[in-house]
């Protein structure tokens, strides 16, 4: 979960690093008649992603009417698809020097890694590409909660000597050692300062404040989300679409790859998902589209990526197809149990219940084709004869392979013809 | 299947790179000894799959559940410290617990030098997987995971993890494996089975699927373990499953063209997400770890792949053309058979529910007491020796057996607690109001390994002081007498008799050894193991069943020794033959419609228990005219009701206490002192290997113990 500035700098000024004075976070010009502001402030725009300087999303007001002017143009921004909805209002720290400083997991080793640069305030990853020496890059292996001394000293000493200021040298190790103890503390993915501000005085003050908590590690940091006055973790990527949501709240991972008010080709077949495990959730898109190019002219398009997690409940497996069912653009879902964890039975009792309940409330029906293999593939076996023979016309379009007898690409093959048929047959009676 | 001999297959050889030391071992004992660690839902259930599978699971472990079982046999341990104590071979350990605690119990294991340890637990928080990371590297363990599917490994038929049973190994010949094979390494569980299930449609084996898990974070790289994957001598080919997110891919195209020796197989790689969206973005920090290079993308792990002279596939069909030609049209078994065999897999019938005893084996005209007949066990009439084979499954040493003796004199000299029997109150209801009263078993510990036999033995030597006192013999009993053993001590409470003859002790000894146990599904075991369900005292758990015995259940020895008595009795009056008296007062219970206790049984014709009573009777001389028409009466039933009601063991039983001239209400009084053994058997069993406030289906209840075997001599 990434934290707007100003709820990563109220993280690092309950850890001791000094941070500028927030005199408010507003969501209107008029909101800064309520405020007590020292001239010249700082108005940044809170968006959840980077390049807001170049986007013009940054800018220093000297006085009321100029900041009032700002907040109004920069409330009409929106960088890279995120539209600034607030603006932290804060103290302009009067700046001798700048500073980089930096924490994140190495991709390779997932060893802790701190980054230093006397380069700050500046675009760090030009820095990294035309002048690696100007970055001092230590990997901390031991993941010590507290940062060893010597890795501390070593980080002071190259910022010190860059910045040519011994002066600086209590504050700057002050908040090296701060920044990766609350980098740890808050189980952060992600820490970073740039630039770290120093100030005419010599004290080293954090201008800007990146900081990405891991979803893992939420459950724990209830400390957080309460000095931050969260209620619940926060989605990181922008808004979610109505039926984005809706999975969301029934307790499962679910993606529209298409947009959500997107007109469908009455040629081509719109394909479902309801995979079984995130990777082959992944993975079914490509072999629809694949199975598509391969054998129908590219007319396939797969619509959705859908998770079901370890071990969802059956009335979990039910809501994986209505939502599908529910969305006029579908025209075909296909669907995969591959139990491991997982069970065919409670997979196969989710489908059959959303498809009775649908046929008894006369709602729409998609025909469904797939196969199960797995763990408690017996008694799914059983229970999906017993139901065909229960519910025939409710279960009339279900189409489930039982056992390996078929690769899946053959499945969604044999499916997909299938579904244009369906269509086809759906478009003449429509006709009709 | 015949498998490939465990120390030759692909699990030894990641095995020996951890820990060489082992290989021995295994090589030895033809097996590689396995742990569960965590026994939630999933943990206890895979742990039943893995050893269906053929994966030998040594032991369990959970926090506060050590002396427990699970599946009926697999002992369960507090710690994975405790655990490696008592079976240093463990090689492979699976963890499962819930991703707030999965660091502490993986730190452990590794800690305790499991050399190979899959994560199971899905969303561990970064920093503790850092630290688990930090062990791992320190004890050199091989770590699958976190959030791995496990690995399996199809030619050694074993499993660790939660993959199902679909992979077909080599077949060198009809019915036995080989080891050979492509290996597949995925970060995803679901896409592996599906290439796994791809190759095998077209006769190519897998001879080990290894997830090496979907976290971002996480113990084995693809370049840690395509190395010894490529290493292993009866690997043809290395599969790669990645996908979008990350850089793993791309980090091994990186090692492969650094360090290019260390891959001298053919490798074909399925990335997965080719037409999903836009992924996130990466933070700052992470493009300067690496600048320059776009990572995490599909593009960017297919192109850094390809350079490295790997194929790169994104769907089945083209995974199976890639590896057909990469092996030259290769193939492994008749896919024919593979499919034959798959399909007994899905057109398996569902499994019937069943839960485990190891106690005691009910079939028709058969007891088994943990493997041994029951005759033989109570031929050796020695009620505590037979209690202590119900308990513990084994039987005693000697100098055990002296101890138990011990301690159930010393129990049997404690008075008993004021306990009066009401007018006409059924004397099980008695002795249960005598055991839930009685402090002295208050604090014992039922709990370890000796717990139970303890408490249980114990509680023999109580119950004889309870019969004493309900039956006012305490005077007897108390006596001095030059023999002080638990049979002499037995005798003078049921009988009242301060002499003892040994023969009539012997003979009350072995009835009561007899009654000691019928399975599960008598009233008074169900009515144990219900109240053992929701784990009240084992005091609480005992007086349920023994208050389960009435004249319904348990009664029909003293129905059937009254019912002899009177047939003498006409004998007597009427002057008749026996058998003929016996027709007489058959006719007369016909008229009032009354039962004849001990005839019939609803799982024996011929019960086993009562050849080995009649016999010590005949041999003591102690028998006498209603042990004569326990014989006859069964022929004389069938002549005159045209039924045929075989004499059970109560029948028997009801016979000789009338012949020994004792009250036929003792019938029943003994019938509950033995049966109080299996009861504390069958408590102490349900709490230690079933989960509390299970649905039990007594008539699921599948015997899983011992098969037959022969008392030692």
């Amino acid at each position: 979960m990434r934290l707007y500035e100003y709820e990563a700098k109220k993280v690092f000024g309950a850890t001791g690093l000094t941070i500028p004075t927030q005199y408010g976070v507003i969501q209107s010009p008029d909101d800064l008649d309520a405020l007590d502001l020292t001239f010249p402030v700082m108005m940044k725009s809170m968006v959840l992603i980077g390049g807001r300087g170049k986007a013009g999303g940054i800018k220093k007001a000297k006085d009321l009417a100029e900041a009032k002017k700002i907040t109004a143009d920069m409330l009409k921004l929106v960088i890279k698809d995120y539209p600034v909805e607030t603006l932290l209002v804060e103290e302009l720290a009067d700046e001798a020097g700048a500073c980089y400083v930096g924490i994140t997991t190495h991709p390779a080793s997932f060893n802790v890694i701190m980054m230093v640069s006397a380069k700050g305030g500046v675009d760090i990853e030009g820095v990294a590409l035309e002048t690696p020496e100007a970055i001092l890059k230590i990997e901390i292996p031991g993941n010590e909660l507290e940062l060893p001394d010597n890795i501390a000293n070593e980080f002071t000493d190259f910022l010190v000597k860059g910045l040519g200021n011994d002066a600086v040298k209590p504050a700057i190790l002050d908040a090296v050692k701060k920044l990766y103890a609350t980098y740890q503390e808050y189980d952060c993915k992600t820490a970073e300062i740039n630039p770290l501000i120093i100030t005419t005085d010599n004290q080293a003050v954090a201008a800007d404040a990146k900081v990405v908590i891991d979803d893992n590690a939420i459950y724990r940091q209830g400390g957080l989300f309460e000095l931050l006055g969260l209620k619940e973790s926060r989605h990181d990527v922008s808004e979610l679409t109505s039926d984005e949501q809706r999975a969301r709240d029934a307790g499962f991972l679910y993606v529209d790859l298409l947009p959500e008010d997107f007109e469908g080709d009455p040629d081509k077949l719109y394909v479902g998902l309801v995979p079984g495990g995130a990777g082959y959730g992944i993975f079914s898109i490509d072999e629809t589209a694949n199975v598509g190019d391969r054998f129908f002219d590219g007319k396939v398009v797969p619509v959705n990526f859908m998770d079901s997690g370890g071990g969802p409940p059956v009335e979990g497996v039910a809501e994986m197809f209505h939502v599908l069912m529910d969305k006029k653009l579908v025209d075909l879902i296909v669907t995969s149990r591959f139990g491991g964890i997982s069970s065919c039975d409670i997979f196969i009792r989710g489908t059959v219940k959303a498809l009775r309940d649908r046929h008894e409330k006369g709602q729409r029906m998609l025909p469904i084709v797939g196969r199960m293999v797995g763990t408690d593939l017996p008694s799914a076996r059983a229970y999906l004869e017993k139901a065909l023979v229960e519910t025939p016309e409710a279960l009339k379009n279900l189409d489930i392979v039982i056992g390996n007898q078929k690769i899946m690409a053959d499945v969604i093959k044999d499916g997909i013809a299938k579904g244009f048929k369906v269509k086809a047959q759906g478009a003449a009676v429509a006709a009709k | 299947m015949q498998r490939v001999p465990a120390h030759k297959g692909m699990l030894c050889h990641l095995i020996k790179h951890a820990r060489p030391d082992l290989v021995k071992t295994i090589e030895e004992t033809q097996e590689v000894e396995t742990a569960v660690v965590g026994l939630g839902r999933q943990g206890t259930r895979h742990a039943g799959l893995m050893r269906e599978f053929g994966t030998t699971v040594t032991a369990g472990v959970a926090a506060g559940r050590s002396g427990q079982r699970v599946h009926e046999t697999i002992p369960v341990y507090d710690s994975m410290t405790e655990c490696i104590g008592e079976h240093p071979n463990i090689a492979a350990v699976s963890i499962w617990r819930h991703f707030t605690s999965a660091r502490d119990a993986t730190l452990e294991v590794i800690e305790a030098g499991v050399p190979l340890v899959m994560l199971i637990t899905e969303g561990i928080p970064l920093r503790d997987v850092r630290d688990i990371l930090v062990a791992a590297r320190k004890h050199k363990t091989v770590l699958f995971g976190g959030n791995t599917p496990g690995c399996i490994f199809p030619p050694e038929g074993i499993k660790v993890g939660m993959l199902p049973d679909v992979f077909y190994p080599e077949e060198v010949e009809h019915g036995k494996a080989g080891p050979h094979g492509v290996t597949i390494i995925s970060r995803s569980g679901a896409i592996l089975y599906h290439m796994s299930d791809a190759l095998a449609s077209v006769g190519i084996a897998q001879n080990a699927v290894l997830g090496i898990g979907g976290d971002g974070a996480n113990g084995s790289t693809f370049q840690d373990i395509a190395p010894v994957a490529m290493d292993y001598e009866n690997t043809d080919l290395v599969v790669i499953a990645g996908e979008i997110g990350g850089s793993k891919e791309e980090l091994l195209a990186e090692d492969i063209l650094a360090n290019p020796d260390k891959y001298p197989k053919p490798m074909v790689a399925l990335i997965s997400g080719a037409n999903a969206p836009e992924g996130k973005t990466m933070g700052h920090a992470g493009a300067i770890v690496a600048p320059g290079q776009v990572r995490g993308t599909y593009k960017s792990k297919k192109e850094a792949l390809e350079s490295a002279g790997v194929t790169v596939v994104n769907s089945q069909y083209d995974l199976i053309d890639a590896v057909q030609d990469k092996l030259a049209g290769k193939t492994y078994f008749d896919v024919g058979r593979y499919y034959e065999k798959m399909r007994t897999t899905w057109e398996e019938p569902p499994k019937k529910a069943g839960w485990g005893t190891l106690i005691t084996k009910i079939a028709p005209n058969e007891i088994l007491l943990s493997g041994y007949p029951i005759q033989d066990v109570c031929a050796r009439g020695n009620l505590l020796e037979t209690a202590h084979l119900l308990l513990k499954l084994e039987l005693p040493s000697k100098k055990v057996l002296a101890e138990h003796e011990k301690s159930a004199i010393a129990a049997s000299k404690i008075p008993a607690p004021p306990i009066t029997r009401f007018e006409g109150e059924d004397i099980s209801a008695t002795l249960a109001k005598s055991f839930l009263m009685d402090e002295t078993l208050q604090g014992m510990t039922e709990s370890g390994k000796d717990g139970p036999v303890n408490k249980t033995i114990y509680s023999l030597g109580r119950f004889a002081r309870y019969l004493a006192h309900i039956l006012g013999n305490e005077d007897a009993m108390d006596a001095p007498y030059d023999k002080e053993d638990f049979t002499s001590i037995i005798y003078r409470a049921v009988t009242g008799e301060k002499k003892v003859d040994s023969k009539r002790a012997k003979i009350i000894e072995t009835i009561i050894a007899t009654c000691v146990d019928h399975g599960a599904t008598p009233p008074s075991a169900q009515s144990t193991l219900l109240a053992a369900t929701v784990r009240p005292s084992y005091q609480m758990g005992i007086a349920a069943g023994v208050g389960a015995i009435t004249d319904v259940h348990g009664g029909a020895g003293a129905e059937a020794a009254t019912f002899f008595r009177k047939c003498i009795e006409v004998a007597e009056s009427q002057n008749k033959e026996l058998a003929d008296a016996t027709v007489i007062v058959l006719n007369e219970y016909m008229k009032a419609g009354k039962r004849v206790g001990g005839l019939g049984h609803r799982i024996h014709t011929t019960d086993p228990r009562r050849t080995p009573l009649w016999k010590l009777i005949d041999d003591s001389g102690l028998g006498g005219k209603c042990v004569a028409i326990s014989k006859l009466v069964t022929d004389i039933f069938e002549r005159v009701r045209g039924m045929s009601l075989p004499i059970n063991v109560d029948g028997v039983i009801g016979a000789i206490v009338a012949d020994l001239g004792l009250h036929p209400d003792l019938a029943k009084a003994l019938f509950v002192y033995g049966r109080v053994v299996g009861l504390s058997a069958h408590f102490f069993e349900e709490v230690a290997s079933q989960p509390q406030m299970r649905r039990i289906n007594f008539g699921d209840a599948v015997y899983k113990g011992k098969e037959e075997r022969s008392l030692p001599t």
